[in-house]
């Protein structure tokens, strides 16, 4: 099947991932895990009553975002923080790119930012001749590898123990280790000696809270702490979807999110930093920048996909999804991948370019059965097939057969007329159409159901 | 719930996340308890910001005021969260929340009276105008990065002791 | 009672046994089995792809072709079933005198082993079988309709054959309709995973309420060489009526 030539080859990334041994050992491991982590940890709680309050939380904030966004904006600035609105991507990485070079610096540690990556930070921030450490473990490897972020949780999972030694020994000069706790010591050690002697420090945001301007981290490793309280200045990037009301507000996330995410009943580590260091305190930057991305949200979140942007980025998705599961995230060959990677990817970057990834899922459900937000997936997918088609961005021979099937379907006589004609092309008709699946399936038989019980 | 179940419950939620939660109910318990805990390590960093952390005895050759090169921390959390099994550090009143974040060895002392049953009774009571830094610490770090191996101690301490008094 | 069977297009086409099997275990039970003429597919391909044009069309004709008639409707195929009760309502959203058509067709019709549970207490009616059996779960059947229980009940029942779980039963197979044919390698991939645990359960059948899913089992099995059979439940529990 074509797809459009600036589309995402999703097809083809995904022949050369199933057949990627270690690929789909790491990635049937690291689904599976998860999956059964999550049941584990959510095993006699009252789920469905607090997905149904996060979820109805998570509406309102969406359906009044203009508000909070500027309640928030306004609070942040109160505790000391330089608040910045982005509308796009490039306004984004200018920004950040500016504050650094205001204050000559060019080495800066990172911690976890999804949303850095969909605004491809990094690139950018390297060609002003600033370096960036990553610093999650996950993140670090990847950057190592020149490549990606693979899931949206744990980067690097698609590497087995024996690729990520192999990287190590290469790249930093170590011996050949396979044992995850040596190579995280190895990342420990260099990663110190950045944490101590950085200027400056970039973060995500898991949450913004808009009554007192707080953002909010969920982190394990320690790094994320690192970055936003050792160097003098932090820079914190987050999309505008992820603001939440109030403190009051986040006990509802802090029960949800860990546990859809790997299972915790919370991560080892939750700061809530709210601006700027002030008068008599020893704790927090002195200069505190937060750069708040629209890219096009603020118009989705009135359209009829809104209910996307209650995702809280947990990933449970992407570990009950078939597809992701068989393939890993690059294959998407987008920021976000897995279901809610589909979703996302084509409202942020539109249908000529993700459409192809509107085939990769089966519409099996699994992925609407475990959102902590009750993100209807299910239904926004098959929406955005319909959209598809609406934009005439089909295969032309699919559109065609589809119009045939609207055709027969309402005439008994015609359907029949097309059940022979299978029964009596078939041999011809798969040797035809084999790649699309015609030779998986059994002739269509000389004597219909209908003929017999006629 | 009770003050003593409260108490019971934080200890057993932050067994569970391997906190080693120790309880003393006067300061010769407490005395002993740090005695023995403090005994291998060689550099000691304490803020010395309250009774509690005033009444912790470090022989002066591993007492020092640099908690990035110290092995261990010792510090009183503003409180503690009986739900998670989390300790509470702020950055109110000058206390610098990155000490507790270098050394290797992290040791909590929680006030009985500082435990909150429920997160929400903790996020309720903040206020819309918090401290810089708010951290919660729920057992030592770790990361599960590489094939979802659990490694116990990354950036963050490896090792969690909260002293609940 | 009298009940009227929609056979489904892949059974009309490809599986009439199965079409066979229902309406002699509907017998069994004393039920009068209607099958009204015109009746071509359900519409579920062209919906999954996303031409709501198209599976309007569909959805029309069903409703034009059941309405003539009364009584519960009988569907073998989760997928369906749940086309019919849960999408063709919200088909037609913008039409308020279809809607209702839609809403009363939906509230008639019946999965195959919920009618056989709920209505005819088939799964107490010991009906025998032979060798052991495994069950794969389908994706809208689970997850749309909430059939889960239904079919373990009915293959539990059977005197004389074993049910053996299967291992993660309600994983997608791979069918997803369209998908089959656009994604064919992962398709593959994913029934290849299923026969995975379908070796592993030791069964000598494998059976399901879906011949779309029992389609990409069958292959997958086929390609492996494997000597597993593969049967809709129909004609499962029909074996035992001889």
């Amino acid at each position: 099947m074509s797809t459009s030539t600036s589309g995402i080859p999703f097809r083809e990334n995904t022949v050369p991932a199933l057949r990627d041994k270690i690929l789909r050992a790491a990635m049937s491991n690291a689904t599976e895990t998860f999956a059964v982590k999550r049941t584990d940890a959510m095993a006699g709680l009252p789920v469905e009553e607090w997905r149904e309050q996060a979820s109805a939380l998570r509406m309102h904030v969406l359906d009044n975002l203009s508000d909070y966004v500027d309640r928030f904006a306004e609070n942040a600035a109160r505790a000391g923080a330089n608040v910045h609105r982005a509308k796009d991507s490039e306004a984004a990485r200018e920004i950040v790119a500016s504050v650094l070079k205001d204050h000559r610096i060019g080495r800066v540690v990172k911690s976890k930012s999804m949303v850095s990556e969909e605004i491809h930070l990094n690139g950018h921030l390297e060609k002003e001749g600033i370096t960036v450490v990553e610093t999650d473990l996950g993140e670090y490897i990847i950057q190592i590898a020149g490549e990606g972020p693979s899931h949206i949780i744990v980067p690097a999972i698609h590497k087995d123990r024996r690729q990520v030694g192999k990287l190590f020994a290469e790249k930093l000069g170590c011996d050949y280790s396979d044992d995850p706790a040596v190579l995280t010591k190895v990342a420990q050690k260099v990663l110190r000696r950045e944490f101590l002697s950085a200027k400056a420090g970039i973060s995500g945001a898991n949450f913004a809270v808009a009554d007192s301007g707080s953002i909010v981290l969920f982190t394990n490793e320690g790094n994320g702490r690192m970055c936003t309280t050792l160097p003098p200045l932090h820079i914190a990037v987050l999309s505008i979807e992820k603001i939440i009301p109030s403190l009051a507000d986040l006990p509802k996330f802090i029960r949800l999110l860990p546990r859809s995410a790997t299972g915790q009943m919370i991560t080892s580590y939750l700061s809530v930093i709210t601006g700027s260091r002030k008068p008599g305190e020893s704790t927090g930057a002195q200069e505190m920048h937060i750069v708040l991305l629209d890219n096009g949200r603020s118009e989705l979140v009135r359209g009829e996909y809104r209910e996307m942007f209650k995702c809280v980025r947990c990933g449970a998705c992407l570990n009950a999804c078939p597809v992701y599961r068989m393939v890993g995230g690059h294959a998407y060959g987008s920021t976000y991948p897995g279901p809610m990677g589909i979703v996302l990817t084509a409202l942020l970057e539109g249908m000529e370019r993700a459409g192809s990834l509107l085939d990769a899922t089966t519409l099996c459900g699994a992925c609407g059965d475990v959102c902590p937000v009750k993100v209807p997936l299910p239904k926004l997918l098959r929406k955005l097939r319909e959209s598809r088609v609406e934009q005439g961005l089909t295969p032309k021979l699919e559109q065609s057969a589809m119009a045939g099937f609207g055709k027969i379907v309402k005439s008994p006589m015609l359907f029949h007329l097309g059940q022979m004609a299978g029964h009596l092309f078939w041999p011809i008709a798969t040797k035809l159409g084999h790649s699309a699946g015609l030779g998986r399936m059994p002739r269509p038989v000389a004597k219909t159901f209908r003929e017999r019980v006629s | 719930m009770t003050r003593e179940e409260m108490i019971a419950l934080f200890m057993e939620n932050a067994g569970k996340v391997a906190a080693e939660p120790i309880r003393v109910r006067d300061y010769d318990e407490f005395g002993k308890v740090l005695n023995e805990a403090l005994a291998e390590t060689d550099s000691v960093f304490c803020p010395g910001l309250t009774e509690k952390e005033n009444a912790v005895h470090i022989p002066p050759e591993k007492r020092t005021k640099e908690y990035v090169s110290a092995s261990a921390c010792i510090e009183e959390a503003s409180a503690a969260i009986a739900e998670t099994g989390s300790l509470v550090f702020s950055s109110e009143k000058g206390k610098p929340v990155q000490a507790g974040l270098l050394p290797g060895h992290h040791l909590a002392i929680v006030s009985s009276e500082n435990i909150y049953e429920t997160l929400d009774d903790y996020f309720s009571a903040i206020g819309s105008s918090p401290p810089t830094n708010i951290t919660l610490e729920t057992g030592p770090s770790r990361t599960a990065d590489i094939e979802l191996t659990l490694t116990i101690g990354v950036h963050g301490p490896g090792r969690l002791t909260v002293i609940v008094f | 009672m009298r009940v009227q069977l929609f056979a489904t297009c892949l059974v009309d086409t490809m599986f009439p046994e199965t079409g066979e099997a229902v309406m002699r275990l509907l017998r069994h039970f004393g039920v009068e089995v209607g099958y009204p003429a015109g009746q071509t597919c359900c519409g579920k391909p062209a919906d999954s792809g996303g031409y709501s044009g198209e599976s309007r069309k569909a959805a029309e004709h069903f409703i034009s072709v059941f309405e003539k008639t009364d009584g519960p409707i009988v569907i073998p195929s989760g997928s369906c079933a749940s086309m019919v009760k849960n999408h063709y309502p919200e088909l037609f959203n913008h039409d308020p005198v279809m809607r209702q058509k839609a809403e009363v067709i939906a509230s008639r019709t019946y999965e195959l082993t919920q009618f056989l549970v709920h209505v005819l207490k088939a799964h107490e009616a010991g009906f025998s079988g032979s060798g052991k059996i495994t069950y794969h779960a389908s994706c809208q059947l689970t997850r749309e309709l909430g059939v889960r229980e239904e079919p373990l009940m009915l293959l539990r029942s059977l005197r004389g054959a074993e049910f053996v779980p299967l291992a993660h039963a309600d994983r997608c197979c791979g069918f997803g309709g369209i998908f089959m044919a656009k994604l064919p390698e992962l398709s593959m991939a994913l029934a290849d995973e299923k026969v995975d645990t379908i070796l592993s359960s030791g069964a000598d059948t494998v059976t399901g309420c879906d011949h779309g899913c029992l389609t990409n089992i069958a292959d997958a099995i086929k390609r492996r060489g494997a000597a597993v059979r593969v049967k809709h439940i129909a004609a499962v529990l029909a074996e035992g009526l001889k």
